[in-house]
This record gives C-alpha cells, structure tokens and sequence, in this order.
C-alpha cells in the first residue's frame, strides 16, 4: 500500500472511531455552541464604554472560532496518543509501515474534517445570534487556510502532550492547562489594550490566528492576512514536526 | 539452515531493574520457537528487543536486518497488552491493518482463519474476551508475514479456541512462517514449539527441543499412589522393596518408575498389606523443566515450594517431606 493508501486506512479507522463515540461528538460541537452562548447571548457588556466584550460581535469570531481550532485538537490528539500508549498500538504500528509523521497527518485529516464542521458550525451561529457584522467576500475564504493550519499545529502539541502525560486523564489535565492560557492571553476574547505590556502575546502561536483570522472577517481590525499565515504556517510546520517526533516507538 | 532472528549478548535495564542479561538466541527460519518462564522473567521485554520497540544493547538481526530497519511487510506482531480500536468491527480491524501493507490478504480469509466469520461485523468491544484475543491475531496474519511474533497469543481464550489457534500457527508453521511466541501454558510451547526457551531473572537459563529439555532437566517418570490407609506404612512397604517413594499430600510418588514397573509397585503395596485408591503414572514434561529451573513452583495447597529442598528428580510438585528409599536406577 502506498504513503496514501496508508494514511487512508489509518484516517479511516481514526474517523469510525470517532464517529462511533456519541458524547465525544456530541461535545466537541456542543462545547463551542456553549461559549458562543454564553458569551455572545447571554453575557452582552457592549456599550459598558469598557471591559471584556465591549467591542461589536465581529470582534470575537477569531476567538469562538479559536475554542475549537484550540481544545479539540489538542485533548483529541493527547487522548488518543495516550490511548494509543495504553492499549500497546504504537508498539504494533512500530512493526508496520505506517510512520509516525504519516499516523500524526491521518489524525490531523480526521480533526481537520472535525473542526472545519464546528468551525463553520459556530461561524454561521455567531453571525445568527450575535448580529456579528462579519466581512463576507473573497476575503473571508482566507479564514479556511487560517483554521487548517491552526489543527495542525495544535495536532502537533496535542502528540507533545500525549507523550508527556502518562494516561488519558494527565493529557486532558495537561491540555487543559495550556488551552486556557493560551485561549485567553493571545488577542482572542482580550484585547491588547487590557493585557499588560509585558505579557508576550507573539509568544503565543493563537495571536498569529487571531491576528489573521480577524484581519479576514473584521474590517476595522485591518493589518494583513499574508504575514499572520506565514507566521502560523511555520510554527504549525515545527509543531507537527515535533508531535511526530514525540509519538513514542518504544516502551 | 538460515537464521530469522539472531540475539547476541541482549541487556535491558529499567533503572536498577535488569529485564534481560545478556541473553543469546537463534530462530532458525520456518522454526516455531517458544520462550516460557515466569511472570518478570523477561520474555515481552526480549520480544520488544527483537522487535526493535524498546532501546535494548547487544546484536539483535531479524530477517537479516536491525529490527528497525526490517522491511516491515515481513513481519507481524502481537504485543502482550494489544489493545485495538474498540469501536471498529472486526471486518474493519483486520482491513484497517491490512491498509498499512502493500499487499494484504483478503479480510474473509484471515477472519476465517482465526475463526470469527460470524462475528466478522460485532464491534472489538462486543467481542468475548477470546474473540478478541482471535481479532488481535489476525491484525498480525493480514500481511502474510515471514516472520511471526505472538506475545502469550491465547491468553484469555477457551480451550477450543487455544485449539483453533494452535492449529493455525502449525499451518502456518507447516507454510514456512517463522514463529516467536511466549506463553504461560507449558503444554502449548510442547505442542507448538521445535524449540523451547526459558527465560528466568533475564537470562536464556535453557533451550533446546522440548524433548531435550525434559531430557536434561525433567527427572524420572512416576508413579503417583493414592494411599487409603497409613502413607508411613505404605513408605516403608516401598522402601523395603527398594523403590524410592516420596510423600505426597494425597498419598505417594514413586520415582524412576518404568510404565511396566508398575504392576511391581501395586505388587510391593499388596505385600505391605497397604491399601490404595489409585495409581497414576505420568512422565516428565515441559511444567517440571520450568519448575525445576525457575527455582520455585507452587503446591497443590497453592504455597510456593522450594525447589532447592527437593531431590531434581523427584518431580513431585506439593512434596511436604521426603525419604529417600533404595536406588532403583
């Protein structure tokens, strides 16, 4: 079977796999729905003249958006390495041809098609119960390539973690404690103005994709689309690199 | 003859825990060799090793190559504590795997092979405890593999289905697929195995064909005497005879006993005016070669025996005393 043949049967498996877990499906589009909820519906501070989202709607659709390109990935990818780890599959695939890197990019196609779903999922909700005034056009297309490289990067992280923690239970822990950080610090929800100046927010690989995906759906945002990509396509290409590095061979 | 897998000199260490100690083994290709020994002997972590799936020292060669740069369509594994994607039929596991090969046989035949044409759409996680041991064997068959390697493969499944699968590793041995697999049933790696080859603490203490293993290291044939009446009597009967007789729980054990001896024993019995309920005569097999060189068994009360206080060739395994008769050799 050739590299694609490969990475067919093991996306393949990956997604019957997923499909046939009701609650995880159920959640990983309920969670999402929640937040935009929450926070969109029912906690409305705009025209407070300050504070946490007092900008229009549209300002925070890179962050509902980033909620699932941030969380689903990496507790998806950790729990199902340390599923793997578990049930002695890595040390079974180890004997076969499928690589590491071709194990990680299937995982990655199965979230992509995941994510993609909620993302336009809660893209189409923000816009419906928010009032969001998003920019539709050409441009919004961009957010598509935002989203993609945004799961592979955090594919990549979920395998560090998956690799680190020891059991299901650690990876979701762990996930969990770099999600949130992340989610909250990287110009999502927060704007800059009300982070502290020393707070490296260009630490955070989340910026560059709110940056982004802002630029492309918000028009007083403005900046360009182009060098937020680049930037998320070069960490996305260093973190996968590292989660396949991470996948563990060995006992 | 060519050689599958070749292991020279093999260490793995776990902090100060010594898995393997230098352990030296060859598998002739289309040989079906065995490795027993107790719990934490070191049998999955010397299978990891050949495997090239933990980091281990010494020259390990399978199929002519480092274990990690094996040509991966020629081999198939089946680790101890597998564990597949439970939600995937059996039909969808066994393609699943066979996806990850250039060619694959075809998903019925392996399923019939392992027996689960019936159950070919029921999810792993439905699956009995042996069904799914079966499902795991035959993600390892899908690539027809040269090299086969089954870690304590029947485990968890009834004696029928031990039996099927018996019966597929000697069809496959019979088409000229190498077999390494470990196992806990004595009877399995005599049934199964051209060769044997006990692990104990680490170490390759003994290997050879199960014949020559019992040769070497079983003892004597014996014969076992439920006694009815008085079992000092009935020592005395048979020492007075000169046979050398071991107290049992349930009676005695004659040792160095021929099966035509046997009507002797029964005779020297009736002569001490001793009665008896039954006689059993059993030759040494795999299970004494393990007790007598793993060090320790276990009685019939279930309490560890120590081995070291036993004649080797008494072969009684829940002796609580022992006297020596005459020598009958």
């Amino acid at each position: 079977m050739s590299r694609s043949g490969r990475i067919r049967a093991e996306a393949t498996a990956a997604t019957r796999s997923f499909l046939r877990r009701r609650t995880a499906v159920f959640f990983t589009f309920f969670f999402p729905v929640l937040l935009v909820l929450i926070f969109g519906v029912v906690v409305r501070t705009g025209g407070t003249g300050g504070g946490l989202f007092a900008l229009p709607p549209a300002y925070y659709v890179p962050g509902y958006l980033a909620v699932v390109v941030l969380f689903t990935p990496l507790s998806r990818v950790g729990s199902e390495v340390a599923r793997h780890r578990e049930g002695a599959r890595f040390e079974k695939l180890a004997t076969t041809p499928l690589g590491r890197a071709e194990w990680l990019f299937a995982q990655t196609l199965v979230n992509v098609g995941v994510i993609g779903l909620a993302a336009l999922l809660i893209f189409v909700l923000v816009v419906a119960a928010t009032g969001a005034n998003v920019v539709l056009g050409a441009r919004t297309l961009l957010v598509v390539p935002y989203v993609f490289l945004g799961v592979v990067l955090f594919c990549g992280l979920g395998a560090v973690l998956g690799r680190v923690a020891d059991s299901q239970d650690g990876v979701i822990a762990a996930s969990n404690g770099v999600a949130l950080p992340l989610l909250f610090l990287s110009e999502t929800f927060v704007q800059p103005e009300l982070l502290p100046g020393w707070l490296p927010v260009w630490a955070s690989p989340l910026t560059y994709f709110s940056r982004g995906v802002r630029a492309a759906t918000y028009d007083p945002a403005g900046g360009s689309v182009a060098p937020n990509l680049i930037v998320l396509a070069a960490l996305a290409g260093l973190l996968f690199a590292a989660g396949a590095v991470a996948i563990p061979r060995t006992d | 003859m060519q050689q599958a897998v070749v292991a020279e000199d093999v260490r793995r260490a776990y902090g100060d825990t010594v898995a393997l100690d230098g352990v030296d083994l060859t598998v002739e290709v289309g040989e079906v060799f065995g490795l027993i020994g107790p719990n934490g002997a070191g049998k999955t972590t010397l299978v990891r090793a050949l495997t090239g799936t933990t980091d281990a020292e010494g020259r390990v060669e399978v199929l002519g190559a480092p274990p990690r740069s094996v040509d991966r369509e020629r081999i198939g594994l089946l680790p101890q504590e597998f564990s597949p994607p439970e939600r995937l039929t059996a039909r969808e596991l066994v393609a699943y795997y066979g996806g990850l090969y250039e060619e694959a046989r075809p998903v019925d035949s392996v399923l019939a092979d392992v027996g689960l044409e019936d159950d070919a759409e029921t999810w792993y996680e439905k699956l009995s405890g042996g069904q799914k041991r079966r499902a795991c064997v035959a993600t390892t068959l899908v690539n027809d593999p040269d090299l086969l390697v089954l870690d304590e493969p029947t485990t968890g499944i009834d004696p029928a289905g031990r039996r099927a699968l018996w019966s597929l590793v000697e069809r496959l041995a019979d088409g000229g697929t190498t077999v390494l697999l470990t196992t806990h049933y004595m009877e399995e790696a005599e049934t199964l195995a051209d060769r044997v080859g006990l692990l104990a603490g680490g170490e390759l203490v003994a290997a050879g064909t199960p014949a020559e293993l019992v040769a070497e290291y079983g003892g004597e044939p014996r014969l076992e005497v439920t006694v009815e009446g008085d079992v000092r009597a009935a020592t005395a009967a048979l020492e007075s005879a000169g046979y050398r007789a071991v107290e049992t729980r349930g009676g005695l054990a004659v040792g160095g006993i021929a099966a035509r001896e046997i009507g002797d024993v029964a005779g020297a019995l009736d002569d001490g005016g001793v009665p008896y309920g039954a006689l059993a005569w059993t030759q040494p097999d795999l299970e004494d070669v393990y007790l007598a060189l793993t060090g320790t068994g276990v009685g019939s009360g279930g309490e560890p025996v120590d081995r070291e206080a036993e004649p080797a060739d008494a072969g009684t395994p829940a002796t609580t005393t022992v006297r020596t008769g005459g020598d009958r050799q």
